[in-house]
């Protein structure tokens, strides 16, 4: 059994998973209201929150899976990327926890577990696949011939397309964290209302988004704060079109372009439900197979950090003891 | 009583076990690892197996775990106590949070000492004792500032740590004694870390914190 501990961002999580991808327990606690009034995750804050949390996260998501040390084998660490200060509470704490007990300790690629979040649970996909990975810090497209790496297609220029979420729903006055907001109000708006630009950069499979929310500043500008704020959801809809537009045409140009047979999607964004509902329809369309995994299992969490752990090698006591986190590539 | 002690307050990692017949093995930097980028993740968990090797016990033996909870370098903090609470939860053993600056100050074996921890910006983490017995709290200050903050009590105070070498000409301007440059005294050493836990009593491992004596630096956007 794997004890997984994930603490690249601004949630505090630890999940128990099985050999064989049962989920036990996925205990995610986040600090998303503790950064609300900053506007976006201060690294320090960050940190001294996790330390905070992690004993408790981690007793709690042993208690959760009914069952204790004893039964775990393997001890699972988001290495990077993320905030540094951030990652380096979850090393610490996974490589003590692995010392005293001598276990194995399998050091994880944040964005590995991501792709291969939908290799857990009763009906996981088996490679090869494509996989559209959307969330505040990354976009990208990857393709899986084996569960133990990934080949990024294509990749975001410039902001992630979450961020270009949050961001957008900041120029829109809603509350921090964004995407969840915006998602809600999009729901009362007409999606057609405004025309917001599709960036599709280069012949290749890359983002950007940046554009994107310079195009709403500017049409927030020119309708005037009142008129803007009583057309707020017209706005969100079509601003959440023009992202999700993005990501569907270049997921559907992966799948034609490498002969996907099979889809899955991950990162926050993908708790977005117009996207949900649109890749649902156009891997219909293209007979492609589709796995979206459950909302806790998009965003931020422990048990796809055990899930990636199972294709990565693991290092035995007492290599993993000098073992960093890392910023940027894990 | 086998104790496991170290320190992360500074770029420089200390660590030591004390073993129940009074043995101490040590695993601590030399001076100049004070003035070197800190690798406490690289260098905290092999000098703790080090140290649990070469006094001979296992880690079913350990019976009390210290940290210095600093105050000093946050991520340093951060990594030297999640790794204490996590070994002592795991092991079921007492944990004492004992302060980096009490620790330095036991090293400096002068009366009154006048620890200083860099607390980078140009300031200054520091306190002052009499043996194991603070005077002064700890405090961040300029080191200009550092004789007003002491206060009295630190008159004649002898002042060792990173901060002090750092600051040196500062502090002598102001009239403050420094250890030589080289000296060992500057550094924290888990030794002291370790002794402390006689005065220090235990708490529930996971309520022990850093002491960082510093808000985070976050501005509130609206
Ligand atoms: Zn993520």
């Amino acid at each position: 059994m794997i004890l997984a501990v994930e603490t690249s961002c601004d949630d505090t999580c630890a999940a128990v998973v099985t050999d064989d991808g049962e989920i036990r327990s996925n205990v995610i606690a986040s600090q998303g209201l503790l950064h609300a009034r900053y506007g976006g995750v201060v690294p320090e804050i960050a940190s001294r929150r996790h330390l905070e949390l992690i004993d408790a996260v981690i007793d709690d998501a042993l208690e959760r899976a009914g069952t204790g040390m004893d039964a775990i084998d393997r001890v699972a660490v988001t290495r990077g990327p993320g905030l540094i200060g951030a990652l380096l509470v979850g090393v610490s704490v996974a490589k003590a926890l692995a010392a005293v007990r001598r276990l194995p300790l399998v050091p994880v690629d944040h964005l590995h577990g991501h792709v291969v979040a939908s290799t857990l649970g009763d009906k996981p996909i088996e490679p090869p696949f494509l996989c559209l990975v959307a969330s505040g810090g990354h976009t990208f497209v990857a393709s899986v011939e084996d569960a133990g790496s990934y080949e990024v297609l294509g990749q975001t220029l410039d902001d992630a397309a979450g961020e270009a979420f949050d961001k957008g729903a900041r120029l829109l006055g809603l509350p921090y964290p964004g995407g969840p907001e915006m998602d809600r109000l999009a729901k009362q708006g007409d999606a057609a209302a405004f025309d917001f630009p599709r960036s599709l950069p280069g012949d290749g499979l890359d983002f950007s988004f940046s554009g994107l929310k310079t195009a709403l500043l500017y049409r927030v500008r020119d309708l005037g704060e009142e008129e803007a704020g009583r057309r707020r959801a017209d706005l969100a809809a079509s601003y959440q079109r023009a992202i999700v537009d993005s990501l569907l045409t270049r997921a559907r140009q992966a799948i034609e372009r490498e002969g996907a047979r099979r889809f899955a999607i991950g990162g926050g964004v993908a708790a977005n439900s117009e996207l949900r509902e649109r890749i649902t329809a156009t891997c219909a369309e293209l007979c492609v197979e589709l796995w979206v995994p459950d909302r806790s299992l998009c965003t931020d969490n422990a048990a796809m950090i055990a899930a990636a752990s199972r294709f990565t090698p693991a290092l035995d006591y007492p290599e993993y003891l000098s073992l960093d986190a890392s910023a940027r590539v894990a | 009583m086998n104790i496991l002690g170290f320190d992360t307050s500074t770029a420089a990692t200390s660590v030591c076990v004390l073993r129940s017949d009074g043995e101490a093995f040590a695993v601590d930097p030399e001076p100049a690892r004070l003035f070197e980028p800190p690798a406490h993740s690289r260098e905290l968990m092999p000098a703790v197996a080090a140290a649990i090797d070469r006094a001979a016990i296992g880690w079913g033996e350990l019976e009390a775990v210290a940290v210095g909870v600093g105050p000093g370098t946050f991520t340093g903090l951060r990594i030297g106590v999640a790794t204490a609470r996590a070994i002592a939860h795991a092991r079921g053993i007492p944990l004492h949070p004992v302060s980096s600056l009490a620790a330095l100050a036991a090293g400096i074996g002068e009366s009154p000492a006048l620890p200083l921890i860099d607390a980078k910006r140009g300031e200054l983490f520091g306190a002052v004792y009499s043996g194991d017995v603070e005077l002064t709290p700890a405090f961040v200050a300029h080191p200009d500032q550092i004789p007003a903050r002491a206060g009295e009590r630190a008159s004649g105070a002898l002042a060792a740590g990173d901060g002090a070498v750092r600051f040196r000409s500062v502090l002598e301007a102001a009239g403050i004694r420094t250890a030589p440059g080289d000296s060992e005294v500057h550094v924290v050493r888990a030794l002291n870390v370790c002794r402390l836990t006689h005065s220090v009593p235990a708490e529930s491992p996971e309520a022990v914190l850093p002491n960082y004596l510093r808000e985070p630096d976050a501005v509130p956007s609206q």
